[in-house]
């Protein structure tokens, strides 16, 4: 009798303790019906640097939509399951900040709404034309570019010289300078090999011309055996086996830790790293310099790595508001100025008027007054127009990414994770009901 | 006997209500979940359509490779981690119960400590130690000859099982203290007349008398093992290790959901991993009740 009663006093404070926790977990939410002359209120996530201080600037300005701005953890690192977790709960914010690589995949999981008819022709032919093609997805538009993020490579021009390192332009010139920098210095590398972020990896193959998701005839056509892929594969193979360059996961501390006491001396980025570079190593302020990537040629060639859109969830009911905002944000001065004023962001505006103006926003000093614009800007034009990506980019890339981490020393390599990532796009296109080749 | 009844169901009600909302229903929505796929048509743009699919789930989750080999992974851990654990809690007690009184309370606190740091907080940390640039640890075995890379395929189990030793080594050891406590020291005293030294009670007495509880404890942490989860994921995530995002199954129930956004596949992988803890939990409380009727019918023939 004692024991049951002590069970069942146990279950009752154990049920007091789930009740307090339930109703604490409660409420909130909710969204009132604007009324008129009220400013509409909209919620907005994204990550990207700067996006507090936009948010703060056009809040300032304007009367008729208010912005809510929830800061959410980048895409791959959490932010994307946030988004499609809220949208399927039913509890989505307005606008969301997705990127190029991504958005296919939102769309095709009907996670988003088309907003051509606010976003128009007009508004579109501001903007860089590559990045209004990967918004546009099955003829409709799905999002406003804000961003476009041609490739650049970043080095430390003081270490350079004193190793008397020639600044490559071509990759053959890139693997010599590895050479010269591990001879120089046995513990320095010239880059670094993310095995964490394929999209650095795939960025290369995209600037050497490889298209590996076609769409053709209602049929996603999947290769990633051509020429420019397996040449880009045999390369990074090559420096990785002879240890040119480190292999270290992407913004971790111990990719920071190699910046910071200069045993890695150059950072294969995109136009938007100079701000990380610039946040992250402050100390380092007047070493660095940015110079166009490396390409197989020697002409100017990019690839696209990240680069912010932002898109309206599927059940937003202020989707001109939002996209107002949106617009606001990518293709006013304003709202350009805001972000890169943050100090915070080298953002490369999509927007080609606009460019100017983030160039005089941008305390540039950090990179000894260089024009890094200038550099973004012929970057950007040499973007490789082909590239789509498909709308399984979650596989490919987790897959990718899951066969890199077992890249060893006369183990599986960078092509077994390519075909792995191929193979598995291959199975999740068919397993969705859709029509694939490759 | 009335008012007892209406007691009973007042003060049950509550549990139940609770019961109902937090375990039954998200279990029936999963298994309702599992039987759906998002299909889609022409290039995929044109958004989704459920259609119900019946088990289509359950053999796409089996037939993956990546989902058998999680379990694989498990068995590897549960081999690797299991004898370590037991085998250190055990020495830990038995040291700690033939120790001085007070360096006992000291130790056993020490020991203790490690579970109370969260799992998510004790993975980072020793993704900071496993780390080569960074690392003390690492640089201070490679000063001794000794190379070993914690992130490559070979070193992940090895890896995630020292984590949850770290973890698991004082909370067990303080189970197997409390059992050494309970055993009579009349039966001590009279092995230790009998000329036996400390090995020998360790080894005679004193582990056969604790035999319940450290099959007790080898079956929950099997059962526990189950759920691995934070560590992995952590090494995963953080680092370009070669723990993959699918290492095991209930991380590739995750990675299903929300890096595939393939809801219908997690929701099945989940079931299929709730089932076999079921399995497991039901074949351990018929071996260990078994266990318990063998027993009593010993002291009864004693």
């Amino acid at each position: 009798m004692t024991r049951s009663w002590s069970r069942t006093s146990r279950v009752i404070a154990g049920t007091a303790t789930a009740l307090a926790v339930l109703t604490a977990c409660g409420g909130g939410g909710d969204d009132t019906a604007n009324k008129p002359n009220e400013p509409v209120t909209i919620t907005f996530w994204g990550w990207a640097k700067g996006s507090k201080d936009v948010v703060d600037a056009f809040n300032a300005s304007h009367t008729d939509i208010r912005v809510k701005f929830e800061e959410i953890p980048s895409g791959t690192a959490g932010g994307y399951a946030k988004i499609s977790n809220a949208v399927k709960a039913g509890n989505a914010p307005d606008l969301v900040s997705i990127e190029y690589s991504s958005l296919p995949e939102f769309v095709s999981s009907g996670a988003l709404q088309d907003i051509g008819g606010e976003f128009t022709e007009a508004d579109r032919a501001k903007l860089l034309p590559q990045t209004v093609e990967l918004t546009t997805l099955g003829g409709k538009t799905w999002a406003v570019p804000f961003d476009a993020a041609p490739q650049a490579f970043f080095y430390r021009k003081d270490l350079f010289a004193k190793y008397k390192v020639e600044v490559p332009t071509t990759w053959d010139a890139f693997r010599k300078a590895a050479e010269q920098v591990k001879k120089a210095d046995a513990k320095a590398r010239i880059a670094t090999f993310f095995p964490d972020d394929p999209t650095t990896f795939e960025a290369m193959a995209w600037q050497a011309g490889a298209q590996w998701f076609k769409a053709e005839n209602d049929t996603w056509k999947i290769d990633t055996t051509d020429a420019a892929t397996t040449k880009v594969t045999a390369y990074w193979q090559g420096l990785l086996d002879a240890g040119l360059v480190h292999k270290n996961a992407s913004f971790s501390p111990e990719w920071t830790g190699s910046l910071k006491n200069g045993t890695t001396i150059g950072y294969l980025g995109a136009s938007w790293g100079a701000g990380v570079l610039k946040g992250t190593l402050p100390e380092q302020d007047g070493k660095w310099a940015v110079a166009p990537m490396p390409s197989w040629d020697g002409k100017p060639a990019s690839g696209m790595l990240g680069g912010t859109s932002f898109a309206v969830t599927k059940d937003s009911k202020r989707k001109a508001a939002a996209v107002t905002f949106a617009e606001w944000m990518s293709t006013t001065e304003d709202g350009v100025k805001a972000r890169i004023a943050s100090g915070t962001s080298s953002a490369f505006p999509a927007a080609a008027a606009l460019r100017p103006v983030a160039k005089k926003a941008f305390d540039a000093s950090y990179y000894g007054g260089q024009d890094i614009y200038a550099l973004f800007e012929a970057s950007g034009a040499s973007i490789s127009p082909n590239w789509a990506w498909g709308p399984t980019t979650g596989t490919t890339n987790t897959t990718i990414k899951d066969h890199f981490g077992k890249i060893a020393q006369g183990g599986p390599g960078i092509a077994d994770a390519v075909k792995a990532g191929h193979d598995a796009t291959v199975a999740e296109l068919t397993k969705r009901g859709l029509k694939v080749e490759g | 006997m009335k008012a007892r009844t209406r007691a009973a169901t007042i003060l049950l009600t509550p549990f139940f209500l609770l019961f109902t909302a937090v375990m039954v229903v998200p279990i029936g929505y999963a298994v309702w979940l599992s039987l759906f796929t998002e299909k889609q048509s022409g290039l995929g743009f044109g958004g989704t359509e459920t259609v119900f699919t019946g088990l289509d789930n359950y053999t796409a989750a089996l037939g993956d490779r990546a989902f058998r080999e999680g379990f694989g992974v498990l068995l590897g851990y549960c081999l690797f981690y299991i004898p370590l654990l037991l085998a250190g809690a055990l020495g830990l007690a038995l040291l700690l119960d033939s120790a001085l009184a007070r360096a006992r309370r000291f130790f056993q606190l020490a020991l203790f400590l490690p579970h109370a740091v969260p799992g998510i907080i004790a993975a980072l940390i020793w993704v900071y130690l496993y780390t080569p640039q960074l690392s003390p640890v690492v640089q201070a075995m490679e000063a001794g000859g000794i190379g070993f890379d914690f992130f490559s395929p070979e070193g992940a189990l090895p890896s995630i099982v020292n984590i949850a030793l770290w973890e698991w080594l004082g909370y067990n050891m303080v189970i197997f203290y409390a059992a050494l406590q309970a055993i009579d020291r009349s039966v001590l005293e009279a092995a230790t007349v009998d000329g036996a030294g400390a090995w020998r009670i360790a080894f005679s007495v004193k582990i056969p008398l604790v035999k319940a509880s450290l099959a007790m404890v080898g079956l929950f942490t099997v059962i526990g093992s189950l759920q691995l989860f934070t560590e992995p994921l952590i090494l995963n995530k953080g680092t370009g290790s070669a723990v993959t995002s699918t290492w095991t199954p209930n991380m590739y129930a995750y990675t299903a959901a929300f890096d595939r956004n393939d809801y219908g596949l997690a929701a099945a992988a989940s079931v299929l991993l709730a089932l076999t803890a079921a399995l497991l939990s039901f074949a351990v409380t018929r071996l260990t009740g078994r266990r318990k009727a063998g027993t009593a019918r010993k002291e009864r023939t004693a």
